[in-house]
């Protein structure tokens, strides 16, 4: 073996054995960029967020939102913009919403969204009249049946203590009949599936759904005939604030993450660059 | 910025970067954080499930639903799975709560994963208003049965079996690929909200006092 | 005693599955009213058993110190105690309970930084083994390395600013060869659960209720 093959073949091997933390600083170095300098690229409206978008639009204003938000407050970065810009619709376009809550992080974000930053109040909206929260309660998959066959079951008071027959929203409000669409947020991708058997199939009932970016693709088979729209991460989410004209946070993440894939796709390059120069350099 | 704002940027910043320093290596200061959610995790779900017991059965049993004295005990039967000679009669809540999701989940599956999901991949396709939509539909029926075929493994997949499973594998490398560039994304934007937090809240807010 | 161990759990747990397979498949009023009632008990069932959480945590601390009784472990040991007892006196302490300024003070310092970095670097992670795994040494790599680039690209404002293409292919590979292969898995992974899901019912598949 010569010494330029030597040489070539070791380029090819060090090209496929760079330290991992080159390529951890590298990214690092190129997500803060554009957080210290802003891009303030557009944003393009993909099909899944204007069925999402549509489904809430296309109601008759009156018309009751049963909110089952799994939210974690662990994973706020991704799907804060999602959450933010879906209330400030249902509330502009004056829906009746029920909030409810499989997950104890969702009360308090929704402490957070609703006392401070979409105040119902803002947009017209009485409690007990227009909206409601009945808090949490851990009902997982059977908890989302018992939910829409006898809401006083899993429910009995809002989360103020004030029974369900004494709010005026909810008198006639027991189960799916009262409901005209389901918005079903998760936080984990195994409750995909969860709508769609305890909603859609029994009840025909119309649903959304608020997912992470991964399950986005598990949630597209399900796409547009039994769910009618869903967002996917953050992206979709600022999507939903373009389309819907309701300025959120989805923005600043959206531009932060321009220069941050970078790094990994210089690493997908250089390791599919070792790979090849190894396979036809005559190495192995 | 007040005190405990202050302190609670001080003590986020702590916990974000400990758990950042395990992409150095394994280290305390990263296990000490990684310790101290397991409690603080644990305690909150604790509060928070304590609280629906009290709502949903202690309350209502006081006020005469007697009936819910059941899955209040089933519940405390539980802990018997504690206790080796005991274990067994932890069966008994565990048989409601597998019966009862065994049988919500598979009425739905049947028609809402099965029926419905063949159902749509073949009407796209009589369905579709355009030769575009058509052949997209063509594509997805192709893919579909393709898929379903690779995870035949009753028979060898040789001859068309292979071939299709073949075909099969690709689309549900498509579909992996899909699930992990949502992934990447995804944590990408949860590292970018950590170096917001760091760099606007912490740096800017409490180290330089620029607002 | 083996009918009160094995038997009747079995029985509990079919007569819950049938009953609310009853609710979905028949137009009887007294089914849906059980359907409620036992889905609100497994609310019941799981919130009273929360503790257990708190149970099994002692018990892997307990192991992990035996294992290696040195300085450190005795602090990681002692560390989500000291985290679980902070959080649960804080969550009961102060007027609001959970809603309490002092407890969210908790949750916003604590939990949520260190559960969002946890996600965050598994960025890193992610991309390091992509590194190593997402070659072009086949077909079916090729088309995983594809699909999840050119979806992941889709995703990032200044891509599509430059290659306008990239949207509708984006899209096009999300809603047409990922439905088709993830159609394809759900309908297999729907038929597995169904099979599990009767063998269950039918008392053949113990696994699940087993201690």
């Amino acid at each position: 073996m010569s010494k330029e093959e030597k040489g070539s073949i070791t380029m090819w091997e060090k090209l496929g054995n760079i330290d991992y933390r080159w390529l951890y600083a590298l990214s690092l170095v190129l997500m803060i960029i554009p957080i210290l300098n802003p891009l303030g690229l557009p944003t393009i409206v993909s099909e899944p967020t204007k069925g999402f978008y549509n489904a809430i639009v296309d109601l008759p204003p009156g018309s009751v939102v049963a909110v089952s938000f799994q939210g974690s407050l662990a994973l706020l970065d991704e799907q804060e913009a999602q959450f933010i810009a879906t209330w400030k619709i249902l509330f502009q376009h004056e829906m009746k919403v029920i909030f409810y809550s499989p997950e104890s992080d969702g009360e308090i974000i929704l402490n957070d969204h609703l006392g401070k930053i979409v105040k119902p109040e803002d947009y017209g909206r009485v409690y007990g009249v227009d909206y409601v929260r009945l808090g949490y309660a851990p009902l997982g998959e059977p908890g989302e049946a018992a939910f829409s066959t006898n809401i006083r079951g899993v429910f009995p008071t809002d989360i103020h203590g004030t029974a369900l027959d004494q709010i005026p929203m909810m008198k006639d409000i027991n189960d799916h009949t009262g409901i005209d669409l389901v918005i079903f947020q998760h936080t984990a991708c195994t409750s995909v599936e969860w709508p769609i058997r305890q909603w859609v199939v029994p009840y025909n009932m119309k649903c959304i759904t608020m997912t992470l970016g991964c399950c986005g693709p598990m949630a597209a088979p399900y796409y547009p005939k039994q769910i009618l729209g869903f967002l996917s991460g953050s992206g979709m989410g600022t999507e939903l604030e373009v389309l819907s004209g309701n300025p959120g946070p989805g923005a600043v993440m959206s531009d932060a993450k321009n220069f941050g894939v970078l790094g990994l796709l210089l690493f997908l390059v250089l390791g599919n660059l070792s790979y090849l120069g190894k396979r036809f350099g005559g190495k192995e | 910025m007040n005190f405990w704002e202050i302190l609670g940027a001080w003590v986020g910043a702590f916990f974000v970067i400990s758990v950042m320093t395990m992409l150095w290596k394994d280290n305390p200061y990263f296990r000490f954080g990684q310790q101290a959610i397991i409690g603080g995790t644990i305690a909150h779900y604790v509060l928070f499930n304590m609280k629906n017991v009290i709502n949903m059965a202690l309350i209502p049993i006081s006020k005469g639903h007697v009936i819910l004295i059941v899955p209040f005990i089933l519940g405390l039967l539980m802990y018997t799975r504690l206790f080796r000679d005991y274990a067994w009669i932890s069966k008994y809540p565990t048989s409601v709560l597998v019966g009862v999701g065994i049988g919500v989940m598979i009425a739905g599956t049947l028609r809402g994963q099965i029926i419905d999901q063949i159902k749509a991949t073949v009407v796209d396709i009589f369905t579709a208003g355009t030769a575009y939509d058509a052949l997209n539909g063509v594509i997805i029926a192709v893919g579909t049965v393709t898929a379903i075929t690779f995870w035949i493994f009753t028979r060898e997949h040789t001859g068309a079996l292979g071939a299709s499973a073949k075909i099969g594998r690709i689309f549900l490398m498509v579909s992996l690929g899909a699930n992990w560039a949502g992934e990447e994304v995804w944590y990408l934007t949860q590292m970018i909200g950590r170096l917001i937090f760091l760099i606007e809240v912490f740096i800017k807010g409490t180290l330089l006092g620029i607002a | 005693m083996s009918f009160t161990r094995r038997e009747l759990p079995t029985i509990i747990l079919t007569a819950c599955g049938v009953l609310m397979l009853l609710a979905f498949f028949t137009p009887f009023v007294a089914f849906t009213t059980i359907k409620g009632t036992l889905t609100a008990w497994t609310i019941v069932i799981s919130a009273t058993s929360t503790w257990l959480g708190f149970a099994y945590m002692s018990y892997a601390q307990y192991r992990m110190l035996q294992r290696n009784p040195v300085l450190t472990q005795k602090i990681y040991f002692v560390t989500p105690f000291a985290f679980f007892l902070l959080f649960l006196v804080v969550g009961v302490s102060f007027p609001g309970d959970v809603s309490s300024p002092q407890y969210l003070w908790l949750l916003s310092s604590i939990y949520q930084q260190v559960g969002a970095t946890v996600y965050a670097v598994m960025f890193f992670t992610l991309a390091s083994s992509a590194y190593r795994t997402f070659t072009v040494a086949s077909t079916e790599a090729v088309a995983l390395l594809l699909g999840g680039t050119i979806y992941m690209l889709r995703q990032i404002p200044l891509f599509p600013a430059f290659a306008p293409w990239l949207v509708p292919l984006g899209e096009w590979i999300l809603l047409v060869p990922n439905v088709g292969g993830g159609r394809g898995a759900v309908i297999c992974a729907a038929l597995a659960a169904l099979v599990v899901g009767i063998r269950t019912l039918w008392g053949r598949e113990i696994t699940m209720v087993e201690v």
